[in-house]
């Protein structure tokens, strides 16, 4: 090949390059424009002492002492558990539902309708359904206090008692979001061959064996999509703990997002609140590359 | 384009933008609900009871170079908004503002200061507690519009089928009543509570506290705001004087004041604002049921009250016009009342802080609910004005619930209240 082809084609590849690079621009300025920027000036802010109501520019530069206030305070550590609670039981009880419910619906009569009424939640807002379970959980002549009764048991305080509220917070959070993950599932089950099931049929294999061996395995990739964003939703979770569990004792209901909403616009400390929502960024992204990580050893592929 | 199009274009613009360039114009924010801006109107839609609208309407008329934009904002945003506008550079330049965010506003250079005959007619015209609100630093930054305070709202059928034909004098007077007319469910929730506070809302848990932190002869804070004092005996006697209901079975955190109407809640400590509230859910039984007397006392008869001012914006453009509007509005006489003290006693419901709307509006204000609030004002503590004053009152608001739900004594509550406001206070006053 004589230099002057290699030029031309070295060229031609660079041409192609700038083209690539053209057609990546729509993509990189809106990422760049709407997470780059925000990233990187949240984190800008939570290195100083700002109210809003002064430029940036005059605010006091404190360094990383932001940080190392939320990570003593007790506060923020309180609310950390809470959240991280909160993020393990809905997601796994919000999965393990929607994934029998999608099993015992795919094949059942009238299955769309089904579908239709466990979907209904999920088109509702987040703080109607804080306010209609809100009325369910009222502890005098409230639903649930109600059947309680008939039963012979004491009623329950469930959105003041400080040991149970945020327990009845995610049992709406889970009955919430059942619906759109059974969904996701019912769409994973309509790519499982029958003929799997068939032959394990042949084999003598039951339903519980066929769950077991076909359904979940094969399920495997459209699970790890479902804790993945389950786990980044449930970890910036706000608006259910907000409007369900202001009654109760702040420290045993709020979750990290409200305590960032508080600190910004109640307390006017937009540095400390910055410093509290890039800690949680930094927690999401570890805590999703550890699903990953552990559903990749487990064989499972497909986000890397 | 022709020549005589591009001369007739640009003389439209011209006059466009010299009309534009001759009023000024006022954007002014507040956190009044619909009818309090727009007015009371009939099915006709025509107005019954004035509206903060149709005083700007007149005040334009009087001054046509002068345009004025209502901004209304729900309360729980109105802090963002101004913030938000403050980073975006859209500022507001008349404002009414709560007086506990006072403090930071001043701090950051966003009040303008009031022109001195303002400040005169506020020393003399005023009430002691408005003035007490609007003043930082010992300095006035607006004009009072809205003075609230406590008292004890009760149900006078509740208490007289319980036997009690008065309402407690004192605290002690109010735990030993307050047992008697608590009705309990077959499973023994609470049907009917002797007393109700409300766990939800900073201002309905710290505002009564503080209520009887004050009655007890003690204090919030030292003068200089150095130090938080809730750990004295005073602080500590009043949140246990409060716990006593909740060791009585009287009361229960899962109580709300907002069930007073449904005849579920025989006393609570509430603001004159809830009258109109009342008024609605009870409709005719209204004034056979509705009772209000002052809040039953420790030592001394003692309440808590806070302000509402008007302020100018520091970055305001047009801060002569916003301060003359404001004169007329709240100042002026317009035979024998200001219009402001007619909008909050004949709109709003609140108190005026002017002396001569309190004397000139009797009908409105001497009435069974607002006359005992009015009387109050003499005895009307001004929540104080502190930096960091929301957070501050968030921090004693989760203490005195921890205490409430049995989690903390009074005196650790108070404790590590005061650990917490002690930081704050200092990095703002040391």
């Amino acid at each position: 090949m004589t230099n002057k082809k290699i030029f031309s084609r070295h060229r031609s590849f660079e041409r192609n390059m700038g083209a690539g690079y053209l057609f990546l621009a729509p993509a990189l300025i809106f990422y760049s424009l709407f997470f780059v920027y925000p990233v990187l000036f949240s984190f800008t802010v939570s290195t100083k002492r700002w109210n809003m109501l002064i430029p940036l520019s005059r605010a006091r530069n404190v360094g990383f002492s932001e940080y190392a206030y939320l990570l003593k305070d007790e506060m923020f550590l309180g609310v950390f558990k809470n959240t991280l609670l909160y993020a393990i039981i809905t997601v796994s009880f919000t999965i393990i539902i929607a994934l029998v419910l999608a099993v015992l619906i795919n094949n059942a009569k009238f299955s769309v309708l089904w579908r239709f009424i466990y979907f209904a939640p999920v088109v509702t807002p987040q703080v109607a359904i804080g306010t209609i379970w809100g009325y369910l959980y009222r502890p005098s002549n409230g639903l649930l206090n109600s059947i309680l009764g008939l039963f012979g048991f004491k009623p329950v305080y469930w959105l003041t008692d400080p040991n149970i509220a945020l327990f009845s917070i995610m049992a709406t959070a889970v009955w919430a979001g059942t619906g759109g993950s059974m969904l996701i599932i019912t769409a994973g089950l309509k790519n499982i061959p029958q003929d799997y099931y068939d032959a394990a049929r042949i084999d003598g294999a039951g339903p519980f064996k066929q769950f077991l061996h076909i359904t979940v395995p094969l399920l495997s990739p459209t699970l790890l999509f479902l804790t993945a964003t389950g786990f980044i939703g449930a970890w910036q979770v706000f608006d259910l703990p907000f409007t369900m569990g202001r009654n109760a004792p702040a420290k045993s209901v709020m979750t990290v997002s409200w305590y960032v909403y508080e600190t910004a616009f109640q307390s006017l400390r937009m540095g400390r609140a910055s410093a509290g929502a890039f800690l949680l960024f930094c927690v999401i992204f570890a805590f999703t590359l550890f699903i990953l990580w552990i559903f990749k050893r487990g064989g499972i592929k497909g986000y890397e | 384009m022709r020549k005589s199009s591009i001369i007739f274009f640009v003389a439209i613009l011209s006059l466009l933008s010299v009309a534009g360039l001759a009023k000024s114009k006022l954007i002014f924010a507040v956190h009044w609900s619909d009818y309090q801006v727009e007015g009371v109107k009939d099915e006709n839609g025509n107005v019954k009871v004035k509206g903060l609208r149709q005083y700007v309407e007149e005040y334009q008329k009087l001054n046509p170079d002068i345009e004025i934009e209502i901004q209304s904002v729900p309360f729980d945003e109105y802090l963002k908004r101004i913030l938000i506008s403050h980073t975006s550079g859209v500022i507001a330049d008349i404002y009414v503002l709560y007086s506990l965010w006072g403090v930071q506003l001043v701090d950051s250079g966003i009040l303008d200061q009031v022109p001195k005959d303002i400040i005169e007619k506020i020393k003399s015209d005023f009430v002691r507690a408005a003035i007490d609100g609007a003043t930082i630093d010992k300095a006035v930054w607006g004009v009072p519009v809205e003075v609230d305070n406590y008292a004890l709202v009760y149900n006078k059928k509740l208490l007289q089928e319980a036997g009690f034909n008065q309402p407690p004098k004192t605290w002690e007077e109010l735990v030993q009543m307050a047992p008697k007319l608590t009705k309990r469910n077959p499973d023994g929730t609470i049907a009917q509570y002797g007393f109700a506070f409300l766990s939800g809302w900073d201002s309905a848990v710290v505002h009564p506290y503080l209520a009887l932190l004050y009655s007890n002869g003690g204090r919030f804070f030292t003068d200089d705001f150095t130090e938080c004092l809730l750990t004295s005996k005073e602080a500590v006697e009043a949140l246990e004087a409060q716990l006593k209901l909740f060791k009585n079975g009287a009361t229960d955190p899962a109580a709300s004041v907002w069930n007073f109407p449904a005849g579920k809640i025989a006393m609570m400590i509430m603001a004159p604002w809830y009258e109109t509230s009342l008024k609605l859910g009870l409709k005719d039984q209204y004034e056979q049921t509705v009772g209000v007397a002052p809040i039953p006392y420790l030592k001394k008869p003692a309440t808590t009250g806070y302000t509402w001012f008007i302020a100018v914006d520091s970055a305001s453009k047009n801060k002569k016009a916003a301060w003359d509007f404001i004169r007329w509005m709240t100042l002026q006489n317009a035979g024998g009342f200001t219009r402001m003290g007619e909008l909050m006693a004949k709109n709003i419901g609140a108190i005026p802080p002017n002396k001569m709307d309190i004397g000139f509006f009797k009908t409105e204000l001497d009435d069974l609910y607002t006359s005992v609030f009015v009387k109050e004002l003499d005895n009307t503590y001004q929540e104080p004005n502190v930096a960091q004053g929301q957070e501050i009152k968030t921090i004693l608001m989760r203490e005195i619930i921890e205490a409430w739900n049995g989690r903390k004594t009074a005196e650790k509550a108070l404790s590590d209240a005061k650990t917490k406001i002690d930081k704050i206070l200092a990095e703002f006053y040391k």
